[in-house]
């Protein structure tokens, strides 16, 4: 009888553990530090917002629509997409706001770092509507002149940091 | 030709710039911003330089990635610096963000849109706090933090909802009057606690929110103060206390009961039975006497005749041997109290003759029922003053109701003429009691109080047959036999009451042997008699001579007197009235 209940506790525990473990890596990855990006955006924000001459115009426009199940890719891609395509314009700032620029490009490395195992893992899938989003997100950038482009970008990190505190860390429940 | 040209070109130009200007003449304002706290969103401007009393500012919002710009009209007043836009910018915890721009505008001019610098979002939005509400608990302040409420809010977005997690307080107490920082922590949590150490005074604290994962800047909360007093009634003194004046009430209550008890157990003043004093004593010597006759008897007569004296119980006798009271002789008024008449006895049993033993027992003061017995033994002691008399009839107020009361003989000498005419007189008191006995003698009720040792023995001298036939054993009998013969030792007799036999029965003849008398107090343990053995010697330490007088009276003149019954009752009846 006592090794009935035994077994029985056994049995439920390594069944709670797999839900639990399923359930962390339904999200790949697990977690992203944006602690780092968060400091030194903080310093060129006014700046690079100032200098936003498009206003009406917005690149990282679809992130309130993406699905839970494209985050990962998602986040893979907008990584992937600032470190080649606005992290390099940064010469064309001020010295201040390129070395910041320089920070912010710095934290983003081992943001990639962790979410490459995912993809590894086939654990980071990228439907249809993801890579329609992840376009438009570059035909957006492309129809602006590319500095402007750029510093529009740099502008919007904050919006791309509260999507990453949105989707990873549900505890923070930001807007 | 192109000379003549220019000139007017130029005019043209002027012209226009001389328009442009005055429609770009206003300056736009220098900087827009916002300064924005939980759902209480302020757009800022600074005024442009040379504004006039007509200048205002026309206000635009964008929505970060919407088009068009949306024109705020409320903002449109004069003069003013500043605009609400919370009704408008609702969504600022849920969307990219605002943009914002003004110009000033003053009659038909107006000035050059100014942008916000930076884009209206969540992260420009300051922390606050809505209240703080301090407690004292226990040595330690607890604290409670309430965030803000804002009117503007809708229903759905609560401070603890946007923000959920990570929500962090700076906690700073400074303790007055001297100012300095008592302490300073962060806590995660609405409610804090802050231990005191014992510290008294005031404490005043500020609380200042911020997010940890979030770079929203905080500011101070308005200062609240909370003093700390001695607290001299402190729940758990006020406790004790309680407890311990219930605890004395209730041993309070229980002595109080205690007492209570004791004194309801204490024994009624009636039950009380006085010791007799000297001066009772020396007030029943005081008592009415006869004359006195001089018994001059043998010493071993004397002696013989003490105990049975001291039985004979003739002031009172105590059948249950309670109380009885043993004084002297001497002490005592011998009064005998008869019992009343039996109807066989003829009445002549003790109605109401006061005994003069029983003074001393009640005092001379007793119209004592039969309830208050008292033994009262007549002083033995021969040769001394009084002696034994009988006071057949007298003495109503001493009577018992049942006592044959005998007065003392003042010759002291029961042995003399006159005492055995005295005793004589006894005889015939039980059959037969004079008419003129006092009236307000009790009436017989069957029992006569053995109260007088003389009784007993003049009973006694002629109650030696009496006895061996009235032996019931039970019942107390009182026996007027007369003594005969000194030598026989005074009998014991019953206390307390005797019932009265037929006068026939009481008048017996003297000789029958002395050990007879002793068998009525042997066949009557239970009502402890008092035999006039019990009149010890001692007891008649200062009347000698008139304890044996009575008890052992001259059983002749005492049978004589028996036997010439008709002849005592004159004499009783002349002493009751002599008296």
């Amino acid at each position: 009888m006592k090794m009935q209940v035994v077994s029985l506790c056994l049995l439920g525990t390594m069944l709670f553990l797999c839900s639990v473990h399923a359930r962390s890596l339904k999200r790949c990855p697990p977690s992203m530090d944006m602690n780092p990006v968060k400091e030194s955006f903080q310093e060129i924000k006014g700046a690079i917002q100032a200098n936003d001459t498009f206003k009406n115009v917005t690149i990282l426009s679809n992130l309130h629509s993406i699905k839970p199940v494209d985050v990962c890719c998602m986040t893979r891609e907008l990584l992937e997409f600032y470190m080649k395509r606005v992290f390099k314009h940064r010469e064309e700032l001020s010295l201040q706001i390129s070395r910041e620029v320089s920070s912010i490009s710095n934290s983003f490395l081992p943001l990639q770092r962790t979410v490459q195992p995912c993809k590894k893992q086939s654990l980071c899938p990228c439907s249809e509507e993801a890579i329609s989003a992840t376009r438009t997100i570059i035909n957006n950038y492309d129809q602006l002149e590319v500095r402007s482009a750029a510093i529009k970008s740099l502008g919007e990190l904050d919006v791309f940091i509260a999507w990453i505190d949105k989707n990873y860390h549900s505890e923070t429940s930001t807007a | 030709m192109l000379p003549r040209l220019l000139v007017p070109l130029a005019v043209l130009l002027s012209l226009r710039l001389g328009s442009d200007a005055q429609g770009t003449e206003l300056p736009s304002p220098p900087s827009v911003w916002f300064e924005a706290e939980f759902f209480h969103h302020i757009l800022h401007w600074t005024p442009i330089l040379n504004q006039s009393q007509s200048t205002y500012y026309e206000v635009e919002l964008l929505g970060y990635g919407i088009e068009p710009w949306k024109a705020i009209p409320t903002c449109n007043q004069t003069l003013a610096q500043s605009c609400d836009l919370t009704a408008v910018t609702l969504d600022l915890y849920h969307n990219n963000g605002y943009r914002a721009k003004v110009r000033a505008v003053d009659g038909s001019r107006h000035s050059n849109w100014t942008t916000s610098s930076t884009r209206f979002s969540v992260d420009e939005v300051t922390l606050t706090v809505g209240s703080v509400k301090l407690e004292i608990r226990d040595d330690s302040i607890f604290g409670t933090i309430e965030p803000p409420r804002p009117p503007m809010a809708p229903a759905g977005d609560m401070y603890e909802r946007i923000f959920k997690n990570f929500r962090e307080y700076e906690i700073t107490v400074h303790k007055m009057p001297e100012n300095y920082t008592f302490t300073n922590k962060k806590v995660k949590h609405e409610n804090f606690s802050l231990p005191t150490s014992g510290e008294l005074g005031e404490f005043c604290v500020r609380v200042k929110p911020s997010i940890s994962s979030r770079t929203n800047k905080g500011v101070w909360s308005k200062e609240v103060c909370i003093t700390i007093t001695r607290q001299y009634f402190t729940p758990t003194i006020l406790s004790t206390c309680i407890t311990f004046a219930f605890l004395l009430c209730v041993v309070l209550a229980c002595l109080i009961l205690q007492l209570y008890m004791r004194r309801r157990g204490k024994l009624p003043s009636v039950l009380v039975f006085k010791k007799p004093s000297p001066l009772s004593l020396i007030s029943q010597l005081a008592c009415p006497e006869v004359p006195d006759t001089i018994h001059h008897l043998d010493e071993e007569t004397v002696l013989k005749v003490s105990p049975e004296l001291r039985n004979s119980e003739l002031h009172g006798s105590t059948d249950s041997g309670f109380g009885s009271a043993k004084p002297s002789l001497q002490a005592e008024e011998p009064q005998f109290f008869l019992p009343e008449p039996h109807p066989q006895a003829g009445g002549t049993t003790g109605q109401g003759e006061p005994p003069a033993l029983e003074n001393s027992c009640s005092g001379g003061s007793s119209n004592s029922t039969d309830s208050g017995i008292c033994l009262q033994e007549p002083s033995l002691i021969p040769g001394t003053r009084p002696g034994w008399e009988l006071q057949v009839g007298s003495n109503g107020q001493d009577q018992d109701d049942s006592g044959i009361g005998l007065v003392q003989n003042s010759a002291g000498q029961p042995g003399g003429p006159q005492g055995s005419s005295a005793l004589g007189e006894v005889s015939p008191l039980r059959p037969e009691l004079p008419g003129e006995e006092d009236p307000a003698a009790v009436a017989f009720q069957g029992y006569l109080k053995q109260t007088r040792c003389t009784e007993e023995k003049t009973a006694k001298a002629g109650c030696l047959e009496v006895e061996s036939s009235s032996t019931d054993g039970l019942s107390p009998k009182f026996q007027m036999c007369l003594d005969t013969e000194a030598g026989w030792p005074p009998p014991d007799l019953a206390k307390g009451y005797m019932r009265q036999d037929p006068p026939g029965m009481t008048v017996l003849p003297s000789g029958a042997p002395a050990g007879q008398w002793n068998q009525p107090a042997e066949e009557w343990p239970v009502l402890g008699l008092t035999s006039c053995s019990d009149l010890g010697i001692p007891d008649w330490s200062f009347a000698p001579d008139l304890a044996p007088l009575d008890c052992v009276a001259a059983p002749h003149s005492l049978l004589s007197s028996f036997d010439t019954d008709l002849v005592a009752l004159p004499l009783i009846s002349s002493l009751h009235t002599d008296e």
